[in-house]
């Protein structure tokens, strides 16, 4: 499995970034904040359990329910 | 009254520096005091006599390393921000207390917003709403703190740790007539006519990077950069040795970039083959090394980017850092730093760390309202 850290985060940035630019950025810079950078991550990024387990209680820190 | 006052004084007695502000700032029928004291006046006694000053407003502030108000950068004041219910159409407050080896008290903080303002933290519309973080700037939970307050809402908090006159011994937060310690005030305003945050460091990148691949997050202690001693790396990517590192560290912090946005952790000491710094740093995490900048300039440069972006501004709250405070003073720039605020109603304090997303260095966070 590859992307899954990817796709994780981008549902947070658009779950709390109401499609807003500002709240879309500032939810960008919390994540980097927490450790966890999206531009670091892409669909190709192989999966490692440990960030895909982080990436999965950051969501849930925000709210945010992933699949 | 859709107004904003501020007011001074360097009165040393607790009620009658509360009387003068009152009687300065009565022009006023606020909705909110803010005020920031020299820690040179009795906590207790202040915070006292400010709550019944201004009764029935909401009042909150906190000690400080130096204050500013409109045109000064001053030191042993207290300053204070009178918000009628023009610009704040609605406050409230709540004061979170056991910071340092307490329970999280962010969601309890958080449930005790939403039943008063009547909408959950995470639904409020923070186009409309803001919230300002006055944390014990000797807690060291300052992290932990904005970490859980960035989780639960999209509302946006500014604000800064409070100081003490660099005496490093204790500092306070203010609200409820209470002057207190290991506790934060945290505060959310309904603000209608606009608002925005600037967010300015005055800092260059320089390109080179280091990724912290061992660190006490804890004690906020790097101890490798790339694996290597941390400040053996440091100093190498500096060109020099590891013993002048810390004549470096002021013009020479560390940036955790967010686009081209640095979130600056400023180193504080060697220890050991470590580097200590003021914020913490998460183990790897990719940084960049920064080279200051002027700060009155870059300063100058952002207020007029708001100024043009709100179309005018009627008040600033700035939450200034100490270390950007001290370097004015040695560059002899305090003045000029003072005269950027001094057409726009302004109060302030020189901070041990500023609030805004996380926990930041040798920044400056204000709260800009139109």
């Amino acid at each position: 499995m590859a992307g899954t850290v990817k796709r994780v985060l981008e549902a947070v940035i658009a779950a709390r970034g109401h499609n807003n630019p500002t709240f879309m950025e500032t939810t960008r810079a919390k994540l980097i904040l927490k450790g966890l950078n999206p531009a670091k991550f892409t669909e190709s990024t192989p999966d490692d359990p440990a960030q895909v387990a982080k990436a999965r209680q950051v969501a849930a820190e925000f709210g945010v329910d992933v699949p | 009254m859709n107004s904003i006052q501020i007011a001074q004084t360097k009165d040393p007695v607790a009620v009658a520096a509360a009387a003068e502000l009152a009687k300065r700032l009565a022009p006023v029928s606020p909705r909110l005091v803010l005020y920031f004291a020299t820690a040179a006046q009795d906590p207790a006694g202040l915070a006292a006599a400010m709550e019944k000053a201004f009764a029935p407003a909401t009042v909150m502030g906190c000690t400080s390393a130096g204050e500013i108000v409109s045109g000064s950068m001053l030191q042993g004041a207290v300053v204070a921000m009178a918000l009628g219910p023009g610009v704040v159409r609605e406050v409230a407050v709540e004061v979170l207390t056991g910071l340092r080896d307490g329970p999280n008290p962010v969601p309890a903080a958080f449930e005790r917003f939403g039943a008063r303002l009547g909408v959950p933290m995470r639904k409020l519309d923070a186009t409309k709403h803001v919230g300002l973080v006055l944390v014990d700037g000797l807690s060291g939970a300052e992290e932990r703190l904005m970490d859980s307050i960035g989780s639960g809402t999209d509302v946006l908090f500014v604000g800064g740790a409070a100081g003490d006159d660099l005496a490093f011994q204790k500092t306070h937060v203010f609200a409820g007539g209470r002057a207190l310690t290991d506790a934060a005030v945290l505060a959310v305003l309904r603000v209608d006519q606009g608002f925005s945050i600037l967010k300015t460091q005055s800092f260059a990148t320089t390109g080179k990077r280091l990724v912290a691949t061992r660190v006490d997050e804890g004690q906020r202690l790097v101890l490798e950069f790339d694996g290597q001693p941390a400040a053996k790396a440091y100093a190498a990517s500096l060109g020099v040795p590891p013993e002048a590192l810390p004549a470096l560290f002021a013009a020479h912090p560390l940036g955790l970039m967010a686009g081209d946005e640095p979130f600056v952790r400023s180193p504080q000491q060697l220890l050991g083959q470590g580097v200590k710094f003021y914020c913490a740093i998460a183990e790897g995490a990719e940084l960049e090394i920064l080279r200051s900048t002027d700060i009155v300039e870059e300063t100058r440069l952002a207020l007029e980017r708001k100024r043009r972006m709100l179309g005018s501004i009627s008040g600033i709250i700035n939450f200034n850092c100490i270390l950007r405070t001290l370097e004015l003073r040695k560059n002899g720039q305090e003045k000029a730093y003072g005269k950027l605020f001094a057409d726009v109603p302004t109060v302030g304090f020189s901070t041990y760390g500023e609030e805004y997303l996380g926990h930041i260095n040798q920044t400056a966070t204000m709260l800009v309202l139109r």
